[in-house]
């Protein structure tokens, strides 16, 4: 088998020489010529057209493969146009069947190849060479050397004269096949065809050979004639097995997504019909089967690939190996093998002075460091720098020396990320994404731009500028996504449906996540990854409608996926969801159990600053819910000073609504509405409905005590330990006990208590309509019940009555569309 | 004609036999060569082969499973049975030298030898003839001894590929023997000399183990010994076809065929036989035809036979005909490889292409690693005019069997189309040493000598290649280009009249065997020879002789021999007519009539050569007219045309010159 020629390749160069000798006319010069140089171009330029879909990517390698396998394709392009010789009816197609046929023997062939240097353009040497033998110089259209088309005749040529004799009677026996479908059609035009055409010394000699002749050709041509069209092997070659695996892997390195399943088999095919698998095409394997999920395969895949390589001169890239087998490891969670691995590869690479791959390697290890604190912890203290900032400048400055710009621009980004996870100032976090932001454009950096935009996503949601995230996901998934990888995209649109589910948008959150290309998803670790977090979306809607057992079935199942198969960041929203199923069930000394157990995991390590912020909050939570919410004030406080200095906006509305809170119980009305009315403009902001429904039903609650110390002050009230009653009991839902208190308050009254009173009910409502945009049924009922009683103590029943025919069809799990409308 | 019913059941019987004993004794080539001939042995008809069996008896066991008939081989074959199975499937699994290990296991066979040695040693010191040897031959059948023995050379034969260095290297001097065949060619001296009676008689036996003995002396160069066993054991078994092939190795002259001829026992084989040798020695004629096609009508689909037949129409330079016939051949038995190495040369020389490409192809897809193939592929590379590549597959034919002569050859000629001198002369002298019958060897050698200006070599290369080929004009013509250049006209003119002699005398042949409407160039001569002579007469100042050669060679442009009676040649070619094994039938009566059907061959550069050599004469002997004419024919021929038209305008001058002053 050859290396180079094919069938196809025949095809291509037949399809020159009729364009040289001008038998393509003048409309069909375009498509030809396109069709031809696009063939030639994707094998040597994958990126040729800007920036193509992944969709039209996958056609573009299907259609090389189709051409590879049958002369159909031929057709669908030449046969729209007439021939260029004027005779009625002639297509261009019989032209070029006309050229095929007539390489009627293996001689023909072997002439074929011999004429093909007549196509180039002769040089001045040759020129003169000609004149001096008297030859006129020949006239007509050429093709240059060095042109696209010179190149590929020029090297087909060259190839053919180093054929050895089967070989190339394997190519022509290749051709006679693949020519073949052709037969009626040529038949058609061409009355003395036979069943032994395809060879001119096969036709002659059947004059004179008989029926022997069927002898002769079995001999010549072996199993082919005998098993007919169901012969299975394909004429392909090493040449073009290499350029399309080199094209697959760069597509799933680049945007890492596996071949569509239908080219995936047909590649398969090409590769078993292969005489030489390049060592390219295990490495192939190897990749998918990681994408697919398969550790054992890819494990042996990987080391199969470095087996056949061995041999080779890529022994020099055996730190490669190394790095791509600690990365199979980390991906597969078997997280201190990678390490060790990992290791290795940093004396090998420093033992051939390999910088780039020192540069990798340690870029790989910050950001496994960042992932896995607990497992790095060993090593920094022994060898490591023992600051990331410091590891970090350094890989910056060895990045720029090395000339490795994307590297460079990452660890700009990761510096920027750790400044904020540190809780540093955001205006030098800002400052490295400036600069990252300029190196990309000076570089023309495309697939980095992806990277760039998540770091600013998340910039504006800790800034709490909710707009802003959103429009710089549009921006991303609009115009980038196509240039990065594939899980940046699933990343930005899983990002937005969070989004989309705080705003309490869940259908339009749950449409963006079904809505994400198939293609995608055939990738395990992104399909893990969109399913964790629609079940994570799915679990905070359950956790909110009250379906306890259904939200429990989910959280069993979500938490059976281990911590080393997910991103921590993942595994901590699943954790605090976890604690929220416990609170709502009323387990609080379960949900406290694991609230300390994180937070002693989270001072081992050095983790993002917002994450401990969280911790605090839902300890403050959960004394609240306690019914001691004085006991988290130290946590609330804690939060609120952290939140502030790493500038985490959205945290610290919820810090300063926890104190709020806090300064309810102990009776501290007036700072504690004074502190919701401040924050709860800014807190819009962020949009997010659920902190703004619990700010407006704190600021309700600060209302109604104001309003019982007005009553106080004007002497109508109870004693001013009364308030305390008052408030207590709304929080305590129980119906009955509102309403006995609410007849304490009944004589109460006045100008300012009624002022207060109703704006406690205003904030009600507004804490009711953001309740409801969310579901969350329990918030809302108790909403529905501090409603009630302040009608009640306003004396309005009737509105009363109806607040608690709704609180009562609510807690039936009815008439919830009612406030979602 | 046929066989009657009767011979051709016998015949069925020995061949049976034969392949049967061969392939007992591993002598896979002949087994196989047997088998062929059996398989293209017709079966008689039905009627006849009844009565024929109803005469035997009729449950007796097939001739080929009876036991031997000497009592006393029968009863050792019977008790070394076991021992025999067991080695022939050592040696059907291709370990000789455990096959060979089973019946004579080294220390026996060094016992043997070294009592041989120190036997050899006593007889030289004192002169005796006894044979006082402590250590006896083992008592073992002789079809055990053959196979063991022929192991031990297989063996060494192995050994000795593996030992030779890659072809045309460095090191590869071809000087590797086989170091096994001293051991067995000692042992076998013993066991002959030990079954030799007092008398001198040796006592019948099976003829295997002389058949192996002898090849063990051609090996050893001992050819007129060698030729003595190999005798013996086709007298003892005539059926084995690896002796007589040995034999044909060993005659190396028509002479020394026919010398033997009448030793050689009567019956198909040596028929057969004499056949075969006379095709490879170049032979033609009437009787090999006629004797060829006897031997077709009783296997009239042997493909050895038609190979034979085939190559004898090569031979004699009926290039079509053998085309047709190896085509056929190829038709009938399209897996064969064998002798398609020769096709291959004869599609070379009529360049067919395609169909050398197709054969190519062909053998190629059957195994690419017999030398035939290789040599076939390397003929169409060089039709290609690759000769590069048309080396490298000859060194590969070569590396797959290194007596492969034609691969020799056609490597000289690959390298001296490549301008290799060094290296032609190389490959033309192992093909030499290969085998002394190859006139294209020899005669690449002088041309490769000549090219070098080596006169007087090329000389003795050119007439050895015209001693094997006394009927190729090529090899006369070259032998008289030779002689002319090293001065020796006289000679020269001879040996070039020994070309158009020879030229003359193929069409005859040609035309009578048997091929219908064959090309009749009989009586056409080639210029080119017909100038170069007439050159030489010029410069021998023979000025006639040399006028008319060329008006000879002129002649030739329009119907040959319409010219044909000038002077002396008219003789030499009624000479050739009177040739016996010639004109017997009518057809070559006389150079007249046969030309009037000729077209001439047109002009060449020869005879235009000629018109202008004649032109000048004319003009030298005041034939103006004559000149005139000559001149304006070479005009109208566009050759040389200013030349001519300078003649014609001086003789014009000089015919008016002339007119004048007889005015």
């Amino acid at each position: 088998m050859s290396r180079f020629l094919t069938p196809a390749k025949i095809g291509l160069l037949a399809l020159m020489e009729l364009y040289v000798e001008g038998a393509v006319p003048n409309d069909a010069i375009m498509p030809v010529l396109g069709f031809i140089s696009s063939l030639l171009l994707n094998r040597d330029l994958v990126t040729a057209a800007a920036s193509p879909s992944p969709a039209e990517r996958w056609k573009r390698a299907d259609r090389n493969i189709a051409l590879i396998v049958s002369v159909k394709e031929f057709k669908k392009v030449l046969a729209p146009f007439a021939a260029a010789d004027g005779v009625p009816g002639r297509r261009l197609w019989d032209r070029f069947l006309e050229k095929l046929w007539g390489i009627d023997s293996l001689h023909g062939l072997r002439e074929f190849f011999d004429r093909l240097p007549n196509l180039i353009a002769r040089t001045k040497d040759e020129l003169r060479e000609l004149a001096a033998h008297g030859h006129p110089p020949p006239v007509g259209v050429f093709l240059t050397r060095s042109s696209i088309f010179g190149v590929f005749v020029r090297r087909a040529h060259g190839n053919s004269r180093l054929l050895q004799l089967h070989q190339t009677a394997e190519v022509w026996k290749l051709f006679v096949k693949y020519r073949h479908p052709t037969a009626g059609h040529w038949r058609k035009r061409n009355p003395l065809y036979g069943r032994l055409s395809f060879d001119s010394v096969l036709m002659a000699g059947e004059q004179q050979w008989g029926n022997h002749t069927e002898a002769v050709a079995v001999a010549a041509y072996g199993d082919m004639l005998l098993v007919g069209d169901h012969d299975v092997t394909l004429p392909v070659t090493y040449d073009d097995v290499e350029a399309l695996s080199e094209f697959q892997i760069d597509q799933m390195q680049k945007y890492g997504n596996r071949a569509p399943r239908d080219v995936r088999v047909k590649f398969q095919r090409l590769v078993k019909d292969s005489h030489f698998i390049p060592s390219l095409s295990h490495y192939l394997s190897f990749s998918d089967a990681t994408r697919a999920g398969d550790y054992p395969m890819s494990f042996d895949y990987l080391y199969r690939y470095f087996d056949y390589t061995m041999q080779k001169s890529d022994r020099l890239f055996y730190q490669y190996a190394l790095m791509n087998l600690a990365i199979v490891q980390s991906e597969f969670g078997s997280h201190e093998e990678a390490i060790d691995t990992m290791l290795e590869t940093v004396s090998v690479a420093r033992e051939n002075r390999d910088l780039p791959c020192l540069n990798f390697t340690l870029n790989w290890f910050f950001h496994f460091g960042r992932a896995h604190p607990n497992l790095i912890y060993d090593l920094e203290n022994s060898s490591m720098p023992t600051n990331e900032k410091a590891s970090l400048a350094y890989l910056r400055v060895r990045a720029r020396e090395t000339g490795m710009w994307i590297l460079w621009c990452s660890t700009l980004q990761s510096e920027a990320k750790v400044g904020l996870a540190r809780g540093d100032s955001i205006s030098a976090a800002m400052e490295d994404m400036v600069r990252s932001s300029q190196l990309i454009v000076l570089r023309n950096m495309k697939p980095m731009v992806g990277p760039q935009l998540i770091m600013r996503i998340s910039l504006w949601d800790r800034l709490g500028l909710a707009n802003m995230s959103s429009m710089s996901c549009e921006a991303f998934l609009r115009c980038y996504a196509r240039n990065c990888l594939l899980e940046d995209e699933l990343k930005v649109i899983c990002r937005l449906a969070g989004l989309l589910a705080g705003k309490g948008k869940y259908e339009e959150a749950f449409a963006r996540l079904e809505a994400i290309d198939p293609s995608t998803l055939c990738n395990a670790k992104t399909n893990q990854y969109w399913h964790f977090y629609r079940g994570l979306l799915k679990l905070r809607r359950d956790l909110h409608r009250g379906n306890l057992v259904s939200s429990e079935t989910l959280l069993s199942q979500l938490l059976q996926t281990g911590p080393e198969d997910l991103e921590p960041d993942m595994v901590f929203v699943l954790d605090s969801l976890h604690m929220e199923a416990l609170t709502r069930r009323g387990d609080l000394d379960a949900a406290f159990t694991k609230l300390d157990g994180l937070m002693a995991q989270l001072r081992e390590t050095n983790r993002d600053i917002s994450l401990r912020i969280r911790l605090l909050l839902i300890k403050a939570h959960i004394f609240d819910c306690a019914g001691r919410p004085e006991k988290g004030f130290s946590a609330a406080m804690r939060a609120a000073r952290l939140a502030w200095r790493a500038r985490l906006m959205s945290l610290i509305w919820q810090s300063l609504g926890a104190l709020a809170n806090i300064m309810n119980s102990l009776g501290e009305f007036e700072p504690a509405a004074r502190l919701c009315v401040a924050i709860l403009p800014r807190c819009l902001e962020a949009d997010a409905a659920h902190t703004a429904g619990w700010l407006y039903s704190v600021l309700a609650d600060a209302r109604v005590g104001q309003a019982a110390s007005a009553a106080a002050e004007e002497g109508h009230g109870g004693p001013a330990g009364l308030v305390g009653g008052i408030v207590l009991p709304m929080r305590n839902l129980s119906l009955e006990h509102t309403k006995q208190n609410h007849q304490q308050q009944q004589h109460g009254g006045g100008g300012k208590r009624e002022e207060y009173l109703v704006q406690a009910h205003d904030a009600l409502g507004s804490a009711g309509k953001y309740f409801a945009d969310v579901e969350d049924v329990q918030k809302l009922c108790e909403v529905l019940a501090k409603k009630a009683t302040l009608m009640k103590m306003m004396g309005q029943d009737g509105l009363a009555e109806e607040y608690a025919r709704r609180y009562l069809l609510l807690r039936r799990g009815e008439g919830l569309e009612m406030y979602c409308g | 004609m046929g066989l009657s019913a009767k011979d051709s059941v016998h015949l069925k019987e020995a061949l049976q036999v034969a392949v049967v004993k061969c392939s007992e004794r591993c002598l896979y080539q002949s087994a196989k060569w047997a088998a062929e001939l059996l398989d293209a042995l017709p079966d008689p008809p039905e009627a006849e082969l009844g009565q024929t069996t109803a005469g035997g008896s009729g449950p007796d066991v097939h001739p080929a499973f009876v036991p031997n008939v000497d009592p006393l081989e029968a009863a050792l074959e019977a008790q070394e049975l076991n021992k025999y199975l067991l080695a022939k499937s050592y040696f059907d699994c291709k370990e000789f030298d455990r096959c060979a290990a089973v019946f004579l296991p080294d220390s026996l066979l060094s016992g043997v030898l070294s009592a041989k040695q120190g036997d050899a040693e006593t007889s030289k010191a004192k002169a005796s003839t006894s044979l006082p040897s402590e250590q006896t031959l083992p008592n073992i059948s002789q079809k055990s001894l053959f196979l063991a023995l022929y192991a031990k050379v297989i063996a060494g034969e192995k050994l000795k590929d593996e030992d030779s260095e890659m072809i045309m290297g460095p090191q590869d001097l071809g000087s590797v023997v086989n170091k096994q065949l001293l051991i067995v060619s000692r042992f076998l001296e013993r066991w002959f000399a030990e079954r030799k009676t007092d008398d001198g008689e040796l006592p019948a036996s099976q003829g295997f183990l002389e058949y192996l003995y002898g090849m063990a002396l051609v090996k050893e160069k001992n050819d007129s010994a060698a030729l003595d066993y190999l005798m013996q054991s086709v007298h003892l078994f005539p059926w084995n076809w690896g002796c007589w092939l040995e034999i044909t190795n060993l005659i190396a002259r028509v002479e020394q065929l026919n010398k033997i001829a009448p030793h050689l026992p009567q019956n198909i084989m040596s028929f057969i036989f004499h056949a075969n040798t006379a095709v490879n020695l170049y032979q033609q004629g009437q009787d090999l035809a006629a004797s060829l096609t006897d031997l077709l009508n009783i296997f009239p689909k042997s493909s050895f036979l038609l190979t034979c037949k085939a190559l004898l129409n090569y031979h004699s330079k009926d290039l079509l005909t053998a085309e047709q016939d190896f085509s056929n051949l190829l038709a009938l038995h399209p897996h064969r490889l064998d002798s398609l190495d020769h096709y291959s040369n004869i599609l070379y020389v009529l360049n067919l292409r395609p169909k050398l490409a197709f054969l190519a192809h062909l053998c190629s897809s059957i195994d690419k690693f017999r030398p035939e193939s290789c040599v076939v592929i390397g003929n169409y590379y060089s039709l290609l005019s690759s000769h590069e590549k048309a080396v490298q597959y000859f060194r590969r034919a070569l590396t797959l069997d290194r007596t492969c002569l034609s691969a020799w050859t056609l490597m000289g000629h690959e390298y001296v189309e490549l301008k290799n001198t060094h290296a032609a002369i190389e490959s033309y002298r192992r093909a030499v040493d290969v085998n002394r019958r190859d006139y294209r060897a020899w005669y690449g050698l002088g041309q490769t000598y000549e090219v070098l200006e080596m006169h007087a070599y090329a000389l003795w290369y050119y007439k050895k290649a015209a001693g094997l080929r006394p009927w190729d004009g090529k090899m006369w013509q070259a032998v008289g280009s030779c002689l002319q250049k090293m001065g020796r006209e006289r000679d020269g003119i001879k040996a070039l009249k020994r070309a158009l002699l020879a030229d003359s005398y193929y069409d005859s042949t040609s035309s009578s065997f048997g091929s219908t409407g064959a090309v009749d160039r009989m009586a056409q001569m080639d210029p080119e020879v017909l100038l170069q002579i007439a050159a030489m007469y010029d410069r021998l100042d023979e000025e006639e002789e040399a006028k008319a050669y060329m008006e000879l060679c002129v002649a030739q442009e329009d119907g040959g021999a319409s010219g044909a009676d000038v002077g002396g040649l008219a003789d030499s070619v009624a000479i050739h007519h009177d040739f016996p094994g010639a004109g017997s039938d009518g057809e070559g009566e006389g150079a007249g009539d046969r030309a009037a059907g000729h077209e001439g061959i047109g002009v060449t550069p020869a005879t235009s050569k000629a018109r202008m050599w004649l032109a000048r004469h004319a003009m030298r002997a005041e034939d103006y007219a004559t000149a005139t004419r000559l001149a304006t024919e070479l005009c109208q021929d566009g050759v040389e045309v200013e030349e001519a038209k300078a003649l014609i305008r001086e003789a014009r001058s000089r015919m008016e010159l002339g007119s004048m002053v007889e005015r």
